[in-house]
């Protein structure tokens, strides 16, 4: 068990006066793997990952990487390399300086941090921009400034903070595939966190999503899409969020937007309360006995003047109404 | 700019060089055209010679400048060596004790230090520091440090928390984070901390006065109330208004040049403070 | 371990702020004087029973309240205006500021050598230009009962500054949308003085007064070059006093116990000012306007 490579996690927690920011976390991610720490604010993501970079000490459990015990290990000295939701790039320094400072703190050759330097920069296309200030770059230069950064760091576990929440919706999506071929082929494991599931499910091969400092599920994005370990999963995950029908003997169900079907007859009778175009699709609000339903279909579907909604047995999700686990 | 402005602004402007200027005009104006009247007193009477007499004395009066000088420079670079880390490590305290240390230092800053040279006269002497000009460097730091921790523990609230812990994880240990990262930031604020700090060993009084005796190592503010003191019958206010105008050039060159910088720093610490 | 840190800076200010005040504590219970041969020797509450009954100390404790009275307070109305106006846009700021900054950066005791003459009587210049109105001389420094209204003078002349950027800082801080909120509303300019600017500008202005105050209280540099503390004792400090217990006359036991009297003073009416601003506060709080 000690002896694998990759990040193990075994129990790790924190408490911080009467509160507990995260509850015996276990997780683990190999080598090249690509994992999103997925959650609303406050759920113990960031928390984790400055656990993980040494930033903060843990309460309780281990931290393993490649088989060597980290706890106690001051930051410093992990190995460890993060990107910093803010980019944290030195304001003083050039690009050229930001990414030499580590390397001669650490005690690499004059020659051999040239050549690194120059490799990098090559890899995220930041040729030219040494001499400028990084408060003469733009948002995604500063991003891969900060990326290279962490590369030249030759980390065995690379962090990132929250890395699209500081760029503009078209930048995200633009950079988003970028990001991560270059993760991918940096060979080590990688952790992000976000509060926003696209980019978890873009960005990540395997997602673990947190609430109040506690792990609801880890899996594929699939995994978690299509079979949530409980309620909380499964309306975190997904926009428009699942709709819930009214429970009724303290069973929770639930079933998606694109699940509902417009039927002719034999289905729930619903009325029409508001219609929102997408583009390719439709966003319709609907009224029924069962409650408010998101139904999510063809830009170009018609709709009658009496509508039903009807879905395939197996869509349907089942929580129990107390605990919130999902029912087989 | 307003139509009331302007003439408030010359008045406030006239209100603060005036006593200045009209020094300068004493100091150019022989003892006899001082006691004449009437207006054709001022076609003549005009003279270097205070100078000279001044410049000339025993000692000469560019000692007392450099004995301010020394000692300012000296109180400066100790206040600073002992406040950036002290501010530091405040910034880092948690807000309990924080809040409490930074409320005993403000109360420490606004204290009428007046009030301290008996003992701390008492301190020089057993220690054998009377007439040594260096050894002021000490109360003058100390005197100091309240205001100055303050200010710098408020320029080191200003620095975003990532950058340190970006640089905690490249592996640069405390020293390295401070010469390398923190401080190049913090620049202006240690400028401004530093210039109110050479400012106020410059205007210090009491303790100099009863520090020091030895009339070459006497510092600017006590070599003049020993010229005033000087001599009770005779008129010799050209020769004094040549003091004070010499003495005046060296700290209206400062604040000239530094203007921004004590500006920034006072203003700085009333918004934090 | 950060608090290592601060150990050094925090022992050096210790040393120098509160060893005195217990060394005074300690002496003022001492007979320690030329009559003692400088060697301390117990005297019990000796000096402060001298102290209640001085009357040259009440004096003092009084001209030294009425200096610092009417010293802050024209400081905090005139300084109050300088920010104002270097509020406002002006041409060459940069020189503007240093200038009115100069007085403040002067050490006292230069600049008090220069009022000495610009007050002389009979051939100071505030004299020349009474006699050119042909109004009489004016003896500024040698009339008892008003010889300290021109300390006060020049301790304004050189202070102000200093309140004016405090100030002014409080100034910067307001944000231009509330101003500009208001003038929308058709408040002119005394309006939004009182009912915007003066408000926020509160908490400034008792900083400033708690600085200035305790300052002003403990006038020494000023009195003992302007006047030596004359016309007839008429504007001596209390720190001069002490001085004097202590330089001149010898006195250290009661020159101790003179400077815990001050302090006892500065401490009393800084908490004054302290209360009253808060019990303003409550007054406010519940819908009693001042």
């Amino acid at each position: 068990m000690s002896h694998t490579a990759g990040l193990h996690c075994e129990q790790l927690t924190r408490r911080v006066g009467e509160r507990c920011l995260l509850d015996r976390l276990n997780l683990a991610v190999e080598p090249g793997e690509s994992l999103a720490l997925l959650g609303p604010s406050g759920c113990g993501k960031t928390t984790t990952l400055r656990l993980l970079a040494g930033l903060d000490p843990a309460s309780g459990g281990r931290i393993r990487l490649d088989g060597d015990d980290i706890t106690t290990r001051p930051a410093g000295q992990r190995q460890v390399a993060m990107v910093f939701q803010s980019y944290a790039l030195y304001p003083h320094l050039s690009v050229v300086a930001n990414l030499e400072l580590g390397l001669e703190v650490r005690g690499v050759p004059a020659a051999e941090r040239r050549r690194r330097i120059a490799e990098v920069l090559a890899l995220l296309q930041l040729e030219g921009l040494e001499l400028r200030r990084p408060a003469q770059l733009s948002g995604g230069q500063r991003q891969r400034v900060a990326l290279a950064r962490a590369l030249l760091r030759q980390p065995r576990l690379m962090l990132l903070d929250e890395p699209m929440s500081n760029l503009d919706a078209q930048l995200r999506d633009q950079l988003r595939p970028e990001l991560r071929a270059l993760l991918q082929r940096a060979g080590h494991p990688v952790i992000h966190v976000t509060h926003d599931q696209q980019e978890a499910m873009g960005l990540a091969d395997r997602i673990a999503v947190l609430d109040g400092g506690v792990l609801q599920q880890v899996g594929t994005p699939q995994e978690l899409y299509h079979r949530p370990a409980n309620l909380f999963v499964a309306r975190f995950l997904g926009r428009p969020g699942i709709n819930l029908l009214r429970p009724e003997a303290g069973v929770q169900r639930a079933v998606r937007p694109e699940h509902l079907q417009l039927v002719p007859d034999g289905g729930l009778p619903v009325r029409l309360q508001q219609r929102e175009w997408q583009g390719a699709q439709q966003l319709l609000r609907l009224e029924s006995d069962l409650g408010l339903l998101l139904l999510l279909c063809d830009a170009a579907q018609p709709l009658g003047d009496a509508l039903q909604v009807q879905w395939r047995a197996e869509d349907e999700l089942r929580f129990d109404g107390s605990s919130g686990q999902r029912l087989e | 700019m307003s139509r009331t402005s302007l003439p408030l602004l010359l008045a406030a402007l006239g209100w603060s060089l005036m006593p200045l200027l009209w020094q300068l005009l004493t100091s150019l104006r022989t003892a006899e055209a001082l006691v004449l009247q009437g207006a054709g007193a001022w076609l003549q009477g005009w003279t270097l010679d205070n100078y000279r007499l001044v410049l000339q004395g025993d000692p000469p009066f560019w000692r007392y400048l450099l004995n301010s000088s020394l000692v300012g420079a000296a109180s400066t670079g100790l206040t600073l060596l002992l406040a950036i880390p002290a501010a530091y490590g405040l910034q880092r305290q948690r807000p309990a004790l924080r809040g409490a240390l930074s409320l005993a230092l403000l109360a420490a800053a606004m204290f009428p230090y007046v009030l301290l040279f008996l003992a701390l006269l008492e301190l020089a002497r057993a220690l054998g520091w009377g007439n040594q000009l260096l050894a002021l460097a000490l109360p003058y730091a100390g005197l100091s440090l309240p205001l100055a921790v303050l200010l710098l523990r408020a320029a080191f609230a200003d620095l975003p928390e990532e950058l340190e812990d970006a640089a905690r994880l490249e592996g640069l240990n405390l020293w390295q984070r401070l010469r390398r990262v923190l401080l190049p930031l913090l620049a202006p604020a240690i400028a401004s901390t530093a210039i109110l700090v050479f400012l106020f060993s410059w205007n210090e009084y009491p303790i100099a006065l009863t520090w020091i005796s030895r009339a070459d190592l006497l510092t600017l503010p006590v070599a003049m109330a020993r010229i005033a003191g000087s001599s009770v019958y005779a008129v010799p206010y050209g020769a004094f208004a040549a003091a004070t105008v010499l003495g005046a050039l060296p700290l209206l060159a400062l604040v000239l040049v530094f203007q921004r910088q004590i500006v920034s720093g006072l203003t700085q610490g009333a918004v934090k403070g | 371990m950060t608090l290592l840190l601060l150990l050094p800076a925090l022992a050096l200010a210790a040393a120098v702020f509160l060893w005195p005040l217990l060394r005074y504590g300690w002496l003022s219970l001492q007979a320690h004087s030329v009559l003692t041969a400088l060697v301390p020797v117990p005297n019990g509450g000796a000096n402060w029973q001298r102290l209640l009954a001085d009357g040259r100390f009440w004096q003092d404790a009084a001209q030294t309240l009425r200096f610092a009275g009417l010293s802050v307070g024209l400081e905090l109305l005139l300084g109050l205006s300088l920010a104002l106006l270097l509020h406002r846009p002006l041409p060459r700021r940069g020189l503007v500021r240093a200038v009115v900054l100069l007085p403040w950066a002067l050490p006292t005791t230069v600049m008090a050598l220069g009022w000495r003459w610009i007050l002389n009587d009979p051939f100071g210049p505030l004299n020349g230009l009474l006699r050119s109105l042909g109004l009489p001389a004016y003896g500024f420094l040698s009339e008892p009962r008003s010889t300290w209204l021109f300390t006060v003078l020049a301790d304004v002349w050189k202070t102000t500054p200093f309140v004016a950027l405090l100030l002014l800082a409080g100034l910067q801080a307001i944000p231009a949308e509330l101003e500009e909120a208001l003038r929308l509303e058709g408040a002119n300019a005394w309006q939004r003085l009182q009912r915007l600017t003066l408000p926020l500008l509160a908490p400034y202005m008792l900083l400033a007064a708690l600085f200035r105050l305790a300052q002003a209280l403990g006038v020494f540099d000023l009195i003992q070059v302007l006047t030596g503390g004359g016309p007839a004792s008429s504007t001596e400090s209390l720190a001069l006093y002490a001085y004097l217990n202590a330089m001149r006359f010898l006195d250290f036991g009661y020159a101790a116990t003179v400077m815990l009297g001050m302090f006892a003073l500065v401490l009393g009416l800084s908490a004054l000012v302290l209360v009253g601003q808060a019990m303003r506060r409550r007054w406010a709080a519940a819908g009693l306007t001042p």
